[in-house]
């Protein structure tokens, strides 16, 4: 028998499902724990949305922790830097296959000599450095939303006329916790860059959206309302956490299709990046490590801070696990987490998860079945689009009919998938259809 | 960067997000609406007696060895089987015994069943990428196509159960016709509570007339909501089906006489349109997905039904949801709703 909450007629139409979080709330208790580097890091060029940079480091050189080892000449302001997450030797360049891309690309291999963490950069007195430093000093340090999507926060942080900032704190994903652990034990850091984030957008209408229920962060809070954050307690549905979601969420408006929240005046930030910001202005650190959750059945979930680097294997012994028990490794969330085929594979900047299947927790879709047309799939969506008739003219390779069918205003938060009573993984379809569009357009 | 390899030699499997599902597959679908049936089934055996349960009995047997059949082959054959459960073909079956009159000789239940399962089920399924038109509404369509082609040239009994000659003679467009029409649901005598029912009474409660699944419209009406709410059924046709029926039956009681109450009861509560409405105008496959196309559909077939019944042709609520069915291609086409970020101009809202 199914869970209540588990059951079709929990369906909010338009409004997304309330997916089952007891993975999640299995994991909030756990405090983050940092797992130590691992003896060889593989640290690749590029861990964001814009080009790969440039190496600045040769093999043979020896590293810093937090220094600089990749920069950009001039390629256009969505470029961030990388660094190094340890002290250490540069063993060379290696051809990885990238986690996010699939494709192989470019990876410094450093072999780690310790552990110590001394930021390279000195720290910045927000009240005396102009704006144009502290946004220098966010895009130096490497800074990328930490959501998922790794999208330059400098870029974010550099709009002009923005009238509101929304911290994202809903972490819609049902097996992640790492926010809500931030907001627990980091909430002076947190609500530091919170601060610091309106202060260089010079706003002052911030809002914090939060899946958490009142009582839940108490410390962090009060914090929020003594400065003049307005907490939005946002429904539990997921995929709500989503930045075009959040925003109607928050503000009752629109992001218009093609474009984004700075369009109609409203910046939109996860709480971990507000985190990475205010100890790159506050104490000089470059982006070189992460909170992310670690879930598995057995272990339940775990929250991990981790150097942007590590091994999934050294993750998976450092827990306690070993690497042949698993069938599936997922990185990131149980929802929208790409797999990977092999533990080499290291955390990028946007590795907010890792959640990996035995063999007995076979993969639900391996057994497709023929669609249906039930209609689940658009009566889900959160953003009112056909799934169904976009796998078909995806099929059929219509791309006029694709066009017709909004398939780039897809979130890909793969909660037609999840709900199909097929079993038909649609997400893959629809990604193929906003690529043929893309492709198109040129 | 460069392209995206095949990726099959690691040592864990690939694949695309998501990694986990609600667990609410289509058998479990097709096995609640089944037993959600087996309410109406039992309500229908309650009122229309032993006759009842036989078609029912019949139907679904006829399916499941049709489909018994068909899986031995396909398995015989190396083939994926159609159908990894009997869930599916037990609602079929279901349908076809709720959808039948009850005047109907078995034999004819169990061609239905027959063509349900095997011609509109399978074969439709193989040669099509999906089923366009609803089996069961399909197969008593061709049926009862037939038989009254025979009626018309031979003097057959079995034509005239099915058909109902006298049918034609009414005249359901004046209040004194729709009245008088109406003595056949009136005067039953209910057990326990003694009662005799008025016409009215008869067709919201106890019906012993026309199709079997209509026997108690009150209940056809409280399982048809929980069915549509639980298993998230295409709620809009259904809505828009039955308001639009009830609006043309009190427009018509009003403009052409005869008791609205009685005109509602008539055209909304019989089985060939309450069924109907909820368990096979829902069918999943052969109806439009984009919401407003559902409501198009669902007053188009309220249309053509109505005036297919007033005009008394016999089974004219199915051929309407076949012509319907048909349609459907098109209203998938039409009326898509406009997605997040193109209902407001400039974010406005």
């Amino acid at each position: 028998m199914l869970e209540e909450k588990e059951h079709v007629h929990h369906f909010k139409e338009n409004g997304g499902f309330e997916v089952d979080i007891r993975m999640k709330l299995e994991s909030i208790d756990d405090p983050f724990t940092e797992v130590p580097p691992s003896d060889e890091m593989t640290v690749f060029l590029n861990q964001h949305i814009g080009p790969e940079g440039d190496p600045l480091v040769k093999k043979g050189d020896e590293v810093e922790y937090g220094e600089k080892i990749v920069d950009f000449g001039g390629k256009g302001k969505m470029c961030v830097p990388v660094h190094s997450p340890v002290n250490g030797e540069v063993k060379g360049y290696a051809s990885v296959r990238h986690p996010l891309s699939g494709g192989k690309e470019r990876a410094i291999i450093i072999e780690t000599e310790d552990e110590e963490k001394e930021p390279c950069y000195e720290p910045l007195d927000p009240k005396e450095a102009s704006r144009k430093e502290l946004l220098e000093r966010v895009k130096e340090a490497g800074i990328v939303g930490l959501g998922g999507a790794a999208f330059p926060t400098h870029v974010k942080l550099g709009e002009e006329n923005i009238s509101h900032l929304i911290i994202n704190a809903k972490e819609s994903d049902p097996n992640l916790a790492s926010d809500v652990r931030l907001m627990m034990e980091k909430p002076q850091w947190l609500i530091e860059g919170i601060k610091l984030m309106g202060h260089i957008l010079d706003v002052e209408d911030i809002t914090f959206a939060t899946r958490t229920e009142e009582g839940e962060t108490p410390e962090f809070e009060e914090l929020l309302r003594d400065n003049d954050v307005r907490i939005k307690r946002v429904r539990p549905n997921y995929s709500v956490g989503s930045e075009r979601l959040l925003v109607k969420e928050v503000l009752g408006k629109e992001v218009p299709s093609g474009e984004f929240p700075p369009q109609i005046g409203t910046i939109v930030h996860n709480v971990a990046t507000a985190y990475a910001t205010a100890k790159a202005i506050k104490e000089g650190e470059s982006l070189v490590s992460r909170g992310m959750t670690f879930y598995s059945k057995k272990t339940g979930g775990k929250n991990l801070w981790t150097r942007m680097g590590t091994s999934i294997e050294h993750i998976l012994e450092y827990v306690g696990v070993s690497q042949v028990e698993f069938e599936r490794i997922a990185l990131g969330s149980i929802m929208m987490g790409p797999t990977i085929p092999d533990p080499s594979y290291p955390v990028l900047k946007a590795t907010s998860g890792l959640t990996v299947f035995t063999p007995e927790e076979s993969d639900p879709y391996e057994e497709e079945k023929p669609c249906i047309r039930c209609g689940y799939c658009n009566t889900v969506c959160p953003v009112d689009i056909y799934p169904q008739m976009i796998m078909k003219a995806e099929e059929k390779n219509d791309i006029k009919r694709l066009q017709s069918l909004n398939v780039l205003d897809c979130i890909n938060c793969a909660l037609c998938s999840y709900v199909c009573p097929s079993n038909i993984r649609l997400t893959p379809y629809l990604e193929r259809a906003q690529n043929k569009i893309r492709k198109k357009k040129g | 960067m460069s392209e995206k390899e095949d990726e099959t030699s690691g040592l864990y499997k690939v694949g695309d997000p998501p990694h986990i599902h609600i667990g609410f597959d289509k058998n479990q679908l097709m096995l609640k609406t089944f037993l959600l049936m087996s309410i109406i089934a039992y309500a229908s055996v309650m009122v229309m007696g032993i006759q009842a349960l036989f078609h029912i009995l019949i139907a679904l047997g006829t399916v499941l060895i049709v489909h018994g059949t068909m899986d031995s082959y396909q398995k015989w054959r190396g083939i994926k089987p159609t159908y990894d459960s009997p869930a599916s073909p037990l609602v079929a079956g279901m349908i076809v015994g709720l959808c039948m009159p009850i005047a109907a000789p078995y034999l004819v239940t169990a061609v239905v069943a027959f063509l349900t399962m095997f011609v509109f089920k399978y074969m439709q399924g193989k040669y099509f990428d999906h089923k366009y038109l609803n089996p069961a509404a399909t197969s008593k369509s061709v049926l009862f196509l037939a038989l009254a082609g025979v009626f018309r040239f031979v003097d057959s009994e079995i034509a005239a159960r099915v058909y109902h000659p006298h049918h034609q003679e009414l005249d359901l467009l004046s209040a004194e016709g729709f009245e008088g029409a109406m003595w056949i649901f009136r005067g039953e005598t209910v057990p326990l509570l003694g009662a005799e029912v008025s016409a009215t009474q008869g067709l919201f409660f106890w019906q012993t007339h026309g199709w079997i699944g209509g026997a108690s419209g009150v209940v056809v009406l409280i399982v048809g909501i929980v069915a549509a709410y639980w298993l998230r059924y295409k709620w809009r046709i259904i809505l828009s089906t039955l308001g639009t029926m009830t609006i043309l039956a009190v427009g018509t009681g009003l403009y052409l006489g005869g008791d609205p109450l009685l005109r509602v009861a008539f055209h909304v509560f019989t089985g060939s349109v309450i069924f109907m409405a909820f368990f096979m105008a829902t069918e999943p496959q052969s109806t439009p997905m984009p919401e407003n196309s559902q409501y198009i559909f669902g007053i188009s077939l309220a249309i053509l039904t109505f005036v297919l019944q007033i005009y008394n042709v016999v089974g004219g609520s199915l051929y309407a949801l076949v012509i319907m069915n048909m349609a459907t291609p098109l209203l998938d086409m039409i009326v898509i709703k406009s997605p997040y970020g193109h209902r407001e101009s400039k974010g406005g809202g």
